[in-house]
């Protein structure tokens, strides 16, 4: 079976710093993967040169088999790939319903009318959301937010959902809401890459994980035994704990 | 329901204002013409700078060249045409000026914007000087002030059209997702430089039109004249009086204002500038979303 993400070599550098260098990874379809890494390794540079939020400087992104590394944010995006943002980013002119519906009026079909209400509502219920379109998005909560978040993302339909840290700053109830919500799509063949920090989420959602550090793929393998691995505890806690 | 009982209104609304040059005297059909000329570029400002917040002060750029081309081409085409090349040239203008400045975001734009109206004017000075050795331009068409407000009124309810049905399409949710954070947009599949462009040329284009429509109006046309950044100011001002966000807000805002400018124009010739600014801070400073959404708010206080 074709991958679903294939990354090849991908490279990019701000001015002198080397963000990324030569990361290659691949996303079966259907599997849920971790991105780890301390801060400042360069997920979140990789997360946005997938989306297309930057450009590479070297290597390829395939989605499906299609090379999408020169693609604009908004073309990614009609090819099936959806994303997260780190800080949630609800667009606040618009109410809750809106925020969803423009993902599915500009996402891979343009749903609009009817049949495009009927999808929002049906987004707003798998999160959790249900009945609350017309609500102002400044009145959600954080944990509202979040899912509003997740609603727009699965609302432009995609095959790959990037999530940057959809989990950071949930307290430990609302954490295990988040984490049924990630794994309900998984049991919907959801292809996930997982940009995230908290262990207990990593350990519960991803059976595999890759783990960057200093812009470069340090390990990659079963969640178990990467978060094992000596060169993955050293590059998070330092030399004394390895 | 609702939006057919809406239309009716705005139907009748329509009828009315067309006939009404034949019962009042030709002063007050004037002062109709100059309204409807406002509430059209206010209309066609808030359409694009509403939703975008990209503020534009290159209203009167647009209005004049649609003034000059009229100036220029009335003795030589019929006039149907002229208004099409009026249309074209401010289409055309629009998108090279969009292209190369759509990037450019809050106060750069303001700028590059109020530099562009007044890059036009310059130029349009310093051609008619040294090439075609004239200062001003006269412009003779068989026109009186009903006919000028007629073409105006059409051209203000296709505007009107036009904005209503940009609220209620993709696009109209594009632009005031785009208008909140662009990067979101883009992300969601919003082609967010086509979206702006595309709006930024609906707007230039009613823009140009209402000053090639107006410039029979003045007889004589010269570039300090009919690119006079009072007429982009008073554009933003009425707009952000009634809500740039808003449907009817520009023409709320536009009808007051217009009255109010004429009639202290009228009055207090020599201060009109010093109470323009004075106003202008106040709008901003009291009501920076409109007074519509100021009313919206005291309502629901009131509920509250």
């Amino acid at each position: 079976m074709s991958a679903q993400l294939q990354i090849t070599n991908l490279q990019k550098r701000f001015g002198g710093l080397v963000a990324v260098n030569g990361v290659s990874f691949t996303l079966s379809p259907g599997e849920v993967v971790g991105l780890l890494g301390p801060n400042g390794s360069g997920k979140t540079t990789v997360m946005n040169m997938i989306s297309g939020a930057l450009p590479c400087d070297g290597g390829t992104v395939q989605v499906g088999g299609t090379d999408i590394t020169r693609m604009k944010p908004h073309k990614v995006a009609k090819h099936g790939v959806a994303r997260t943002f780190q800080l949630v980013r609800p667009l606040p002119t618009l109410n809750v319903a809106e925020n969803v519906l423009l993902a599915l009026a500009f996402g891979k079909k343009r749903h609009w009318g009817r049949e495009a209400r009927e999808l929002v509502d049906q987004k707003l219920e798998f999160v959790g959301l249900a009945g609350r379109g017309e609500e102002k998005v400044g009145n959600l909560t954080y944990i509202d937010q979040k899912r509003l978040e997740m609603a727009r993302a699965l609302a432009s339909e995609p095959d790959l959902l990037l999530l940057d840290e959809w989990l950071a700053g949930l307290n430990p109830s609302e954490l295990r809401i988040g984490i049924d919500l990630v794994q309900h799509l998984q049991g919907q063949g959801m292809t996930v890459l997982l940009v995230e920090h908290i262990m207990e989420a990593v350990r519960a959602l991803c059976s595999r994980c890759i783990v960057m550090s200093a812009g470069e793929k340090i390990a990659e393998g079963a969640s178990a035994e990467v978060l094992r691995d000596p060169a993955v505890i050293k590059a998070y806690l330092g030399d004394d704990h390895a | 329901m609702k939006t057919s009982y809406a239309f009716a209104l705005a139907g009748a609304a329509l009828v009315v204002l067309a006939l009404a040059p034949m019962f009042i005297p030709e002063y007050w059909t004037g002062v109709l013409l100059g309204m409807t000329g406002y509430v059209t570029l206010a209309t066609a400002w808030a359409l694009f700078s509403g939703p975008t917040r990209y503020v534009s002060l290159a209203t009167v750029a647009f209005f004049g060249v649609g003034a000059y081309t009229v100036a220029v081409l009335n003795e030589v085409m019929p006039y149907p045409l002229v208004l099409l090349c009026a249309a074209g040239i401010g289409m055309v203008m629009a998108l090279v000026v969009g292209l190369s400045t759509l990037r450019l975001a809050g106060v750069y734009f303001v700028i590059f914007t109020f530099g562009l109206a007044e890059l036009v004017r310059q130029t349009v000075s310093w051609w008619e000087v040294n090439v075609t050795y004239t200062m001003g331009r006269y412009v003779f068409l068989p026109f009186e002030g009903r006919h000028i407000y007629w073409q105006l009124l059409a051209l203000a309810a296709l505007t009107f059209l036009i904005a209503w049905a940009m609220g209620r399409s993709r696009i109209g949710l594009a632009l005031k997702a785009l208008g909140d954070d662009e990067t979101v947009a883009s992300h969601a599949g919003v082609d967010v430089t086509r979206i702006k462009l595309l709006l930024f040329v609906i707007s230039s284009t009613i823009i140009t039109l209402v000053g090639a429509i107006q410039a029979p109006r003045w007889t004589y046309i010269e570039p300090s004249i009919v690119f006079n950044p009072t007429v982009s100011f008073m554009t933003l001002i009425m707009a952000l009086l009634g809500g740039a966000m808003r449907l009817w807000g520009p023409l709320v805002g536009a009808v007051p204002l217009f009255l109010l400018f004429e009639w202290l124009s009228v009055s207090f010739p020599d201060h009109f500038s010093i109470i323009l600014g004075l106003l202008f801070i106040l709008i901003v400073f009291v009501m920076p979303n409109g007074v519509l959404a100021k009313i919206d708010d005291l309502r629901k206080g009131g509920r509250a």
